[in-house]
């Protein structure tokens, strides 16, 4: 019973320029509440933060505690 | 990060607090104030900067009772009444009593409350009995505040580590199995006394967006509580007494009528007319809108559009910016305006949650549950429309009562086959090579309940619900499949849904009567005061399944007068009036 | 094994952070230093306002809230004269935090600043410290020619609630700035004397409708037998929301001889206005007024039928 391999498009949003990652910054992995932030790191070995888990509250605290506004919040597209 | 390692640790505790929300955090610090040298464990699945139910900050408190403004008689008195009855006063009473010296310590964490231009307490006058609304100017600061005085207590915080079974010996409380959530390492604390602050079950129902996450609860908050004082032995009293909310439809967040409210905002049907008298949330006004929305008059709105532009700016203020801010997003991508449309709304996913209705761990004034040195406090525990400040209360009172207890006692012996058998539940669906993931576990038990047990209950349809929540339990245990530690959480997860399920199907079986409008209606049973004026305690049975049973209501210590008991029963406009 | 609890790290370790040569990386250590709550950040914070990058200012600013004291109030003001609005902005919201009566300390030296941000927020900031030194400067910043200040100043006033400043309220209260005028007169609230009260009385007269609204209001806390005729003359006034003030004062005062003149203003077409008549009269209890009442038992508004109804239960009970 393989799994299936299904797309789905997420509501966290963080901008790569913006973010500090690199310097050891995880406010907003620290603070989601369902922890579904974490950090990616490129082939050239920069860091930043992504969504990795489509299980979203909306609720923003990734956003509100980012130091340097990095983080942007949408609505789920399904009840958006 | 999240790839599964193979680990057991042990600590020892006095004290160890599981959630770090609300109750959580006040009850540490309370327990810590009255005996310093007690060790005291606060222990979340998320980071306790920002977890729990108002991860995001409260606007405001809803039933403050402060001198001057209500009395602790007032409110208990009206508790009561919203709860038909079914209301052990104690609780209720004590916290009316406390809560104004929980306002006042808050404050002086630097949590806000609105004030006058003499610093007084402005409160907000809702009601004529009483007066219980006091708005939080900064009220998104609230978790940054408790956090800042957990560090200066130097409180003990564990992180990211999820409590999936009470330990248990002598007949008392005797510690927790915890899992790491990115690392799947164990972590057993034996304690003394154990607080458990664990939320609501909030994902219980599925929402009509179908989004698992797109819950009124915060949709961490996946009932592990329920189900650990659950398999713990513990009661669990009138658990079919569902949360339904009243919500902006799809973005399902409160409309928060009790804002907009007192400033001439209300519920109306589609042809934009009033159809219930009382914005206040409680089971008889969610019947009415559930007849309004069945009866073809849907759909049901908030209405603002035909207030001021200062009021309609002020409302936006209050609530876009504080408790669900993404609010404003939503209605802009929508181009919904205040002035101009209405809101639509909706009725929100089945759920337990004594912030808004009365079911829960079973507690008494002591936050007390049925197992000696076990606590429950907050939204999982029965004390009846608690909301935030009943949270930081009750979560006082526990930790208060917590640290006398842990004084005189040692730790409870507990079996270790115990340890092992939670090891090899937990780590079951680790051990296979493919099989069924969480996330469709979770989907299927949770459109199973919104099929079945959703109200109107109908004694054939919960019977049909038993039988599949059956199928998929066996599915659960013998093919569920993850692959790292972040979906063996969200297996945890959909194991305490699935156990609330079971949970929701046996009580709501149990009481063969109608009670609290719409949260218990039984389309084949009327209101029976005779037979069913008492508590449900659910426990679990011997034969492992849920069983139930009734316990009287305690005598009252504040006296209702005969003509006050159905002040919220009446709750539908009289159709000449709403014709006007 | 993955680490339990959350670090007490050293204070001094964390700060070093704070030499990092990119601005992200001291914000970082800014970040740890506040999550810390230990005091001994202080110093390193206040260093960090003075940063060459405005996000590391900001982001000092912002940590700061989690402090208090004489030191953390210091390193804010210097804060509130940025050269970014952002950074002044997160200083002024962050001095308003301040608990510590001690922290005034620092705020006191700049209640006669001549910079208006700074006078606004340190204003803003000693108000809740409730310091007595600051009634002098607050005093004299009535005289500031900007409303904001006038209006910060009344606030530091009301506050305190020291007999000895009525005057200065009083005056206030006839500000040429209306929002002025309506602030002082709701902080003349504290004081039950012959002074506020006279000074409310003249207001029903202001020709604007907020001041008059905020005296109505105010009389049910400082006014006594005299205001009872000035607030039944306000019940005409020409703004609803002035008479339902007036209302509610003389329900709370226990007017019963008004009883009779609100028992007509219930059938004017204002909905609060009515939902707030049927509740004082039924505190009122005045059994003439019931035939007022029963005429509305049915009003299209659910919350004035239910006030309605609970107004006549008590009339009956006082009856009976």
């Amino acid at each position: 019973m393989p799994l299936a391999q299904t797309a789905t498009t997420v509501p966290v949003v963080v901008n790569d320029d913006l973010c500090i990652a690199d310097k050891g910054c995880t406010v907003c992995v620290d603070v989601c509440p369902l922890d579904v932030l974490r950090i990616a790191e490129t082939a050239e070995g920069s860091k930043t933060a992504y969504m990795k888990y489509d299980e979203c509250w909306y609720c923003m605290p990734c956003e509100a505690d980012c130091p340097t506004g990095a983080v942007t919040v949408n609505l789920p597209y399904l009840l958006k | 990060m999240d790839e599964i390692r193979d680990g057991i640790d042990q600590i020892d505790c006095d004290i160890l607090i599981i959630g770090g929300g609300t109750a959580g955090p006040m009850a540490a610090l309370k327990a810590k104030k009255k005996n310093p040298k007690a060790n005291i464990i606060l222990l979340d699945k998320a980071n306790v900067k920002r977890s729990g139910a108002i991860c995001m900050g409260m606007d405001g408190l809803n039933n403050s009772v402060i001198p001057g403004y209500a009395t602790p008689e007032q409110y208990t008195k009206e508790i009561t009444v919203a709860n038909d009855g079914i209301c052990d006063q104690a609780a209720v009473y004590r916290y009316a009593q406390e809560c104004y010296g929980i306002i006042q310590e808050l404050d002086s964490f630097g949590i806000r409350f609105q004030k006058d231009q003499n610093g007084e307490y402005d409160v907000k006058k809702v009601h004529h009995i009483g007066t219980y609304v006091l708005p939080m100017p900064n009220g998104d600061t609230v978790k940054k505040a408790l956090y800042r005085q957990l560090r200066k207590a130097r409180i003990n915080i564990i992180n990211r580590y999820m409590a999936t079974r009470l330990l248990t010996g002598e007949g008392r409380v005797a510690g927790a199995i915890c899992v790491n959530t990115r690392s799947a390492e164990f972590l057993v604390v034996r304690a003394k006394a154990v607080i458990m602050g664990l939320g609501a079950a909030g994902r219980l129902g599925l929402p009509t967006s179908g989004y698992l996450y797109g819950t009124y609860e915060n949709a961490s908050n996946s009932g592990e509580g329920y189900a650990m004082a659950y398999h713990a032995g513990a009661g669990l009293a009138n658990l079919e007494c569902y949360q339904i909310n009243p919500l902006i439809k799809d973005y399902n967040g409160p409309a928060c009528a009790y804002v907009a409210g007192p400033m001439g905002g209300y519920t109306a049907n589609a042809r934009g007319e009033r159809f219930i008298e009382c914005d206040y949330w409680s089971g008889q006004m969610m019947q009415e809108f559930f007849d309004e929305l069945q009866g073809g008059k849907g759909p049901v709105y908030l209405k603002l559009n035909h207030l001021a532009e200062e009021t309609v700016a002020e409302i936006e203020r209050v609530l876009h910016i504080v408790e669900r801010p993404t609010r404003g997003h939503f209605h802009r991508g929508r181009g919904t305006d205040y002035r101009k449309q209405m809101i639509e709304m909706h009725i929100s996913e089945i759920g337990f949650c004594s912030g808004h209705s009365a079911s829960g761990v079973f507690v008494d004034e002591h936050a007390r549950t049925t197992i000696p040195g076990l606590y429950a406090a907050g939204d999982m525990a029965n004390v009846p429309h608690n909301y935030m400040l009943g949270a930081f209360t009750h979560g006082a009172f526990a930790g208060e009562d917590a640290a006398d207890y842990v004084a005189e006692m040692d730790f409870a012996a507990f079996d270790q086959a115990d340890i092992e058998a939670e090891r090899t539940r937990v780590l079951a669906p680790t051990k296979r090579e493919d099989g069924i993931p969480p996330n469709q576990i979770e989907y299927k038990t949770r459109r199973l309940v919104n099929d079945y047990l959703q109200p109107p209950k109908v004694t054939a349809k919960m019977h049909l619900a038993q039988k599949r929540f059956a199928e998929v339990r066996e599915d659960m245990e013998n093919a569920m499949y993850v692959r790292d530690a972040h979906e063996l959480m969200r297996a945890l997860e959909a194991s305490s849904i699935l156990d609330c399920a079971d949970m929701a199907a046996a009580a709501s079986l149990y009481r063969t009567e109608s009670r609290w409008g719409l949260y218990h209606n039984r389309v084949e049973y009327e209101r029976d005061d005779e037979n069913w004026f008492c508590h449900t305690i659910l426990t679990k049975g011997d034969d492992g399944m849920p069983a139930s049973r009734k316990q009287d209501v305690k005598p009252y210590v504040v006296d209702i007068a005969e003509d006050e008991k159905d002040a919220y029963a009446k709750q539908r406009v009289k159709p000449s009036v709403a014709a006007e | 094994m993955t680490v339990l609890f959350e670090d007490f790290n050293d204070i001094d370790d964390l700060a070093a952070g704070l030499n990092d040569p990119t601005p992200s990386g001291r914000i970082m250590a800014v970040i740890e230093l506040a999550d810390s709550a230990d005091p001994a950040a202080i110093p390193y914070l206040a260093g960090a306002i003075s940063d060459a990058d405005a996000g590391v200012r900001k982001q000092a600013a912002l940590a700061l809230t989690d402090f208090d004291g004489p030191d953390t109030a210091a390193a804010l003001v210097v804060a509130l004269a940025d050269s970014v609005q952002e950074v002044r902005d997160a200083a002024a919201v962050s001095l308003t935090e301040l608990k510590e009566p001690a922290a005034g300390d620092a705020l006191l030296p700049h209640l006669g600043s001549a910079d208006e941000f700074t006078l606004v927020a340190c204003l803003a900031g000693i108000k809740e410290l409730r310091r007595p030194e600051a009634m002098e400067p607050a005093i004299a910043a009535l005289e500031h020619p900007s409303p904001t200040v006038r209006m910060q100043a009344v606030g530091v006033i009301g506050w305190l609630q020291d007999p000895a400043a009525l005057s200065a309220l009083q005056k206030a209260a006839a500000d040429v700035d209306v929002q002025v005028r309506r602030v002082a007169l709701t902080a003349l609230g504290f004081s039950r004397t012959e002074a506020a009260e006279s000074a409310l009385i003249a207001a029903l007269s202001d020709p604007h409708w907020h001041p008059r609204e905020a005296a109505a209001e105010t009389l049910a806390k400082s006014g006594g037998a005299a205001c009872v005729s000035h607030l039944r003359r306000a019940l005409d006034d020409d703004y609803w929301q002035v008479r339902l003030k007036a209302v509610r004062s003389l329900g709370k005062l226990g007017a019963r001889e008004a009883a009779m003149q609100i028992g007509p203003l219930i059938s004017l077409d204002i909905p609060n206005l009515r939902k707030e008549c049927a509740a004082v009269l039924g505190e009122l209890a005045v059994p003439e007024t019931r035939s007022f009442l029963a005429a509305f038992e049915h009003d299209s508004d659910p919350d004035v039928r239910k006030n309605v109804r609970w107004a006549l239960a008590r009339i009956d009970a006082a009856a009976a």
